[in-house]
Order: C-alpha cells, then structure tokens, then sequence
C-alpha cells in the first residue's frame, strides 16, 4: 500500500495494524477496494439492470446512448427497482435473523435447546401481552410457545397489520394505513417487493418507491423488532455495563476466541461455555491464564450489551484483528463477515469456523450450531481453541483497550431516567439538550474508516444533541472513547449537565443493528409522552459510513417512521433525478421526513443541526440559529 | 479518415471496453470461451481511476511521429495507412521494452498473445480494431461503450463539437447545461469522499 495509512483509518489500532498487515503481506479491505477502482459508473447510478435474461441493459446518462433497456425500462424504472431490492434483501436479512430466534424460542417452550432459557420472563409476559395472548397462571415455556408461535404468524400473516406496530404512535399509523404503506406480513412485504420487481409488474416508480417503504416497515416494527425482543427475552434486557474496546481487548497470555457475526444464538453458548470450570483449567493447562472472549460487529455489539464481553473492532477491523496473530479461534455466523477472513487465518494459526446451515465460507471449517446441540458444540469448539493456543506464533497487539459502557436498552435508558421519559423531555424543553441523534450502520472503505461516525458524534454532542449508537458506528464511537461517562467533556454545556446528572454518556450504546429499532421504540415512547407524532420530534437519524443493503432498509424505516436521515455515502440512486428528487425532498409530504446525503461528516452535523432547530421551533420550543 | 477519439467526461468506468477489446483479441471471439483460451486474451485498453475514483479509458493515440515507432530497435513497428493505425508486428518484436520506455502514454504491454507465435512474449497495444475495420466494423471498445466516451468518427466532427461545447461554457451562468446531472452529483459525493480522507 503506497499511501499512508491514516488516509485509510483514524484509529491508532487500525494505522499500527495495517503496517503489520502490510509486512505479513495480508491483503485489506482497502486494497481491494483500489484494486475496484473505477468502480462501474452504470452501477454506482443504479442505472445498469440484471433483473431479467433479456438483458443485462444500462442507460446513459448523459442522454445520447440508450435510454431504455430492453423491456423498455427507463432510467426512473431501473434505479427504482434495483434500490427496492436492496431494501428487500436488508429487510430479509434482519428479519430471517429473527426468524432464528424465534426458532430457538420455540425450542426452548418445548425443552428441546439445552443450554438456553428464558432469561427475562417479565419480558416475555409483556410482549406476550402484546400478542394478546394469555399469561396469567400459566407456566413460562407455554407462554413461550404460544409466543413463538404467534411471532411466526406475523412473517406469513393473513393480518392487514404486524402486532408490534401497535407501538408506533397512532398518527403514524394512520400515516402509513393513508399512504397504503402499512406493513402486513415480515415475508410478504419482501417476497412482494421480489414480485413487484420482476420483468413487467410494477413499472411506476413512485409505486415501488412507496413499497419499498412498506417493506423496510416490516423490518423495523416486524423482522428487526421481533430479533431485538426476542434475544432479550432468552439472553437477558441489556443493561449499562463497563467494557472495553479496540484491538488491546485480546490479551497475550490468555486463549482469545472472537465472534463475529450477528445473531446472539451461537455467540451466547460460546460465551457460556467461555466460564466452564474445566475449559478454563485445560487453558492454564496449556499455560495460559485463561480464555479470554471478544467481539467483533454485532454479535459482539450483543454480548457488550448483555454481559460487558469486550469489543475488538467493526466491520473494517475483522482481517486486522486476525492479523493481531493472537487470536485462536473465530467464530462466526451470518452477515458482514468478509470472505477475504479464510484465506487471512491461512496465515496465522487461527481456527475459523463456520455455524450457521445458511452461511459458508472459504477456508473455514464448518461446524453447525442448532438449538439441540449449541451447548455441547460450544463446549467442543473452545476446547478445540484452548488446544490451539499451543500452536501460536509471535504476537502483535500494539494498543491499550479504551473504556467504555454499553447496554442502553429502551428500558435501561428509561431507568437511569428514573422510570419514565419524562426527564429527557424536560431537558429537552428546556433546551439543555436539543434534540437527539442516532448515529448507525456500518464502515465503508469509500469513508475513511472511522471517521464519519466519531467527527459527527463529536460535533453533535457539541452542539447539546443526545447521540444513541448502534452497530459499528457504535463500536466507532466507542474506540473514540464517547461512550464513556468522562466523554462529557466533549458535551456542549447542557448536555454535559444533564449526562453528568444521571452519571450516563453522552452517546448512548444501544446495541447491534437490528437494535436500532430500540431507537424507534424510545422515539414513540417520546412522542407518545408528547401526545405527537414521531416526525414532530427534534431527531434525527444518520449512517455515516454506510455499505449493507441492511443499511437501506434501516435508512428507509428510519425515514417511513418520521425520522429525518442523512447518509454518508450516496446510493446507487444518481440515475434518477426523480427518484433523488423523491427520497430528499417528497417524502416530506407523505412521511414527514426524508433523506439527505452528506458524506462529509461536518456537514452533516450541520444539517442535523439545523433540522433539529427548525423542528424545536415548530414545537414551540426555543431555537438557536445555525 | 475516421478516428477513436475519448471523451474522457463521458466515462463511466464500467470497463465494457476492456472486455470487448479482450474478446476482439481472442481466438474464439466469445466471451464464454475467450476466458478458457491459452493465452487468455488481454485487453489492449486500459481503464485507469482518476483522482476521485472515476474512469478514463487510457488508449494508444496512435501518435504521428509516434515515439515508439523511432524507438524501436528491430524495426517491429510501422505505420498501416488504410487505418492510420501504427502496428507492432509480433514476429518481428524482440521484447526489447524500448518502444514503451518511450511511450508518453504506458498503453504498450508485454505478455503472450495469439497474434505471435506460440509462447513468445511480445510488445501488445491497441490495433485499431485493423481485422475488424477491414470487414466493415467499427473499432470493438466504440461498440460496446454506451456512454459516448468513446467515438469512432472523422477528427474534424469530434473537435467541432467540441469548440461549440467549449463555447457554451462561455455563455451566461443560467444557460449552462449540465451533461448529466446524477453523474455530477455521483462525482461531487466521490470527491468529498477523497477529500475528507486527508482530513
């Protein structure tokens, strides 16, 4: 790599361990993304089309070479439906993780997931409540079944509306039931909008656009919100816990396993099997101190939130972190784990496994984890790792940990608020905090890594905005040590009170990102609290380092739900004017929000900034001007 | 005589030229067979990314006095005046690197090619399409660019369009134009993504 290596990273972990990756001659993320560059222009304006065999079709946009693929698709058409896919495919991927833990809720009312349990039965009878189904007097797994059940009826449902959305605000609703855009079905919405974009079906692109916006809905109050409660209700409701983050989490005298993926389902028995007795002697067996487990991405982001297991890195971490040469094993499941990791423990002595029927990859062994059997995999596979430890080579782990604090459920906020939203909302009132921000989503080696989720979290908390984080952005934030208590330092002077106050910080670690439907749930318990809708709110909602179609669908629930949202990167949208005209500007008359992007982080504090000031001021409050 | 000219604003880095150009250069001109041959066929134009990440197809202007042309040693490298195509004859080529040392340009490549005898590495450029324009077609890199970035047409076309394009940007703020306005949109997003990594 010939450039510098801050030009890639703001991190010192990152900077130091792309040097030794460079001399270890491990390939990155970034040099594969150079090596892509250009990247095809057709695409990166969504302007090329692979839907169907009588093409594949490109328009030009510039006017003189085709204007309509061969069925006859215009440039409005084809943006439309390749970005309506991309909210699909994130919205199925969310969704399906639920789907697991439904599967594995399931299994436990039956007795047949050895290992786990219902870990927060007062959760389960109030969702449960929610489900209209009985809880008085009966046990807790036919409560569980019944709810299981009941969750799976809302993916295939013959309903007109998904149970959760109860939560919404009902001004909302009628928003979404007027613009035809109320989700039904968590599979339906998806396999509709499949359907819709096949060859001759919906050709208006506004129609598509809107069910795009359906679909994303049946994420963010179905798929998603069903993968959040679910998890709390069998691994336990996050609450605030110290922890620690960057690369230094892994220890040189100790076994480290990492796990990397999403879903909480495999990572929670590894974490249980991490504390047995006789693992733990095999390890100072081997001579080491003991075993000692990390994360990467979400399912670090979940273990963080429940039991303060310490984070390594995000997204563009993941090959650095093997490179470290100190880890002995890593686990993974399913989504944003790069195929490139294989072929990076080829080098090292780190064993990768592979746990999930749904996802396979180069050079890692694939060692399936079911409910029935987690437990007793889970215990094979970090012996297998305390034998390992043996076979390792030098290390290289060049940074001290930084502190921080996760586990910021909705409930968890509320509590160190004293039970109720009320005085958050005083603060607000009274201007001490303007508003608040969720900063979400993932690194992209487009964005220098890091960079736009800590400078706009910085700036925001300058400018008294309350930030709540999830996903990398929230492990970003957290090796920049903002989610720390001491981070109020970096407060503007009522935020820095009101943190100081309630001893919480000013960026607010929420969880993974199917967490981010926490931040709509306490976005509606805010409007709720108000008697308003959730667009009248002085929020706002950004992804600064976006790359997943996860992170569309998110983006678009955020916005379908009310909340302004600026993104970092631009979508494969540029190929439609209309279609940008649409996103940015028209949604406001349909959702009350729209989108904007704004890859540079200051200026996309200033556009939070400013929406949050003009929304104070339409709520009567006091407005400062930009 | 009619030319390819660049347009360097027009491309959109899609690369559909170097593949066309690879396939025109293969023993099968299939691009499901192409990959399978021995040598597989290389293309002879060369996407490179700009500053900002955006595309320029880099290809042989066939220059007059062309550089390679004095420099080279064995006499390989002559002018074909039917296409003003200026030609490396592989058989005579003895791999000399000189001609691209000379190049003002890096479009001359060495490695096995079907156009020399079997094995032999040989100095590789653009050919102007000379077999293709010989049977009535146009240039394989023209063909398959969708976006006008590249042209084949008489010289004098090209530069009149571009003086009154030239012109226009000397006309009133309100009455410019712009080519396309998502891929300028596309290329201010690209930029202040460059930009802020120096931050």
């Amino acid at each position: 790599m010939s450039k510098s290596y801050k030009e890639y990273t703001i991190t010192s972990d990152g900077q130091l361990m792309l040097k030794k990756a460079d001399s270890d001659q491990i390939e990155t993320v970034w040099e594969r993304y150079e090596n892509q560059l250009p990247q095809c222009g057709y695409c990166e304006m969504g302007l090329s089309c692979r839907i169907c065999n009588m093409g594949p079709c490109r328009i030009d946009p510039f006017g003189e070479g085709p204007q309509k693929g061969v069925c006859g698709a215009d440039a409005d058409i084809i943006v439309a439906r390749n970005l309506g896919r991309m909210i699909a495919a994130g919205a199925a991927a969310h969704s399906d993780h639920g789907r697991d833990l439904v599967e594995v809720l399931a299994d436990v009312a039956k007795g047949k997931a050895p290992g786990y349990s219902i870990s927060d039965p007062v959760k389960l009878k109030k969702i449960a409540g929610e489900y209209e189904i009985e809880t008085d007097g009966r046990e807790i797994p036919a409560i569980a079944g019944d709810l299981a059940y009941a969750m799976m009826e809302d993916y295939g449902t013959r309903k007109k509306e998904l149970t959760l959305v109860k939560r919404a605000p009902e001004k909302r609703r009628e928003i979404w039931r007027k613009a035809g855009i109320m989700p039904r079905g968590i599979d339906r919405e998806t396999s509709e909008m499949m359907h819709r974009t096949h060859m001759g079906v919906d050709n208006g692109w506004q129609s598509l656009l809107l069910h795009g916006m359906r679909n994303a809905l049946s994420d963010g109050w179905g798929g998603s919100l069903i993968a959040s409660e679910v998890s709390d209700i069998l691994f336990g409701t996050p609450l605030p816990c110290a922890n620690q983050v960057n690369i230094g989490v892994l220890k040189t005298d100790q076994v480290n396993i990492i796990v990397h993926g999403h879903n909480p389902v495999v990572s929670e028995m590894i974490f249980l099997a991490c504390q047995d007795t006789d693992l733990i002697n095999l390890a100072k067996l081997k001579g080491a101190k003991g075993i000692n487990l990390a994360g990467l991405c979400c399912t670090g982001n979940e273990l963080m939130a429940r039991h303060g297991i310490p984070m390594a890195g995000n997204h563009l971490m993941t090959e650095l972190v093997i490179a470290t040469g100190a880890v002995e094993m890593m686990l993974v499941d399913y989504q944003c784990i790069m195929p490139s990791l294989g072929k990076t423990a080829s080098c090292y002595h780190t064993k990768m496994i592979s746990t999930s029927d749904k996802a396979r990859f180069p050079g890692m062994e694939h060692r399936e984890f079911h409910p029935e059997n987690s437990q007793k995999m889970a215990q094979e596979l970090v012996k297998e790792a305390v034998e390992q430890y043996e076979n390792r080579g030098k290390v290289y782990i060049p940074v001290e940990p930084v502190q921080s604090l996760g586990g910021f459920s909705v409930e968890a906020v509320t509590g160190a608020l004293g039970g109720t939203p009320e005085p958050l909302i005083e603060a607000i009132k009274a201007g001490k905090i303007r508003g608040a921000a969720g900063i979400v989503g993932c690194n992209n080696p487009k964005i220098k890594h890091d960079y736009g989720h800590v400078t706009l979290a910085q700036q925001l908390i300058k400018n008294d905005i309350l930030v709540v984080v999830t996903g990398c952005a929230a492990i970003a934030t957290a090796k920049a040590g903002l989610n720390a208590a001491e981070a109020i330092k970096y407060a503007g002077p009522g935020l820095k009170e009101i943190c100081g106050a309630l001893k919480i910080p000013p960026v607010l670690h929420m969880g993974s990102c199917v967490d981010n439907v926490r931040i709509l749930i306490l976005a509606s318990a805010l409007a709720n609290a108000l008697g308003t809708d959730i667009s009248d709110l002085p929020i706002a909602g950004s992804a600064p380092e976006w790359y997943s179609e996860k992170a569309v669908a998110i983006a678009t629930y955020f916005v379908a739900s009310g909340v302004y949202t600026v993104l970092g990167p631009m979508p494969p949208i540029t190929g439609s004017m209309n279609v940008i005209k649409l996103l940015t500007q028209g949604l406001d008359d349909i959702t009350g929000a729209s989108f904007a992007v704004e890859p540079d982080p200051e200026k996309a504090a200033i556009l939070i900034c400013r929406h949050i000031e003009n929304k104070r001021k339409a709520l009567g409050l006091d407005s400062r001007a930009l | 005589m009619k030319q390819v000219v660049v347009h360097p604003e027009y491309c959109l880095g899609c690369m559909q030229c170097m593949t066309a150009c690879a396939i025109a250069h293969s023993q099968t001109h299939s691009l499901f067979y192409a990959v399978l041959e021995d040598p597989v066929p290389k293309s002879r134009i060369h996407v490179g990314a700009g500053l900002f990440g955006e595309g320029f197809p880099n290809r042989c202007r066939h220059c007059d006095p062309a550089p390679c042309m004095t420099a080279c040693l064995s006499g390989a490298i002559s002018r074909i005046p039917e296409t003003n195509t200026v030609y490396i004859d592989p058989d005579k080529c003895i791999n000399c690197a000189s001609c691209s040392m000379v190049c003002p340009f890096g479009v001359i490549r060495y490695h096995k090619d079907i156009s020399a005898i079997s094995g032999k590495i040989t100095a590789v450029k653009c050919d102007n399409c000379h077999e293709r324009q010989i049977q009535g077609q146009i240039p394989a890199c023209v063909e398959a660019c969708k976006s006008n970035a590249l042209t084949f047409e008489e010289p004098s076309e090209a530069m009149k369009r571009k003086t009154n394009k030239t012109a226009c940007t000397m006309s009133s703020e309100t009455m410019k134009i712009p080519a396309a306005s998502g891929f300028d949109l596309l290329n201010a997003v690209k930029k202040v993504q460059a930009e802020i990594k120096t931050c």
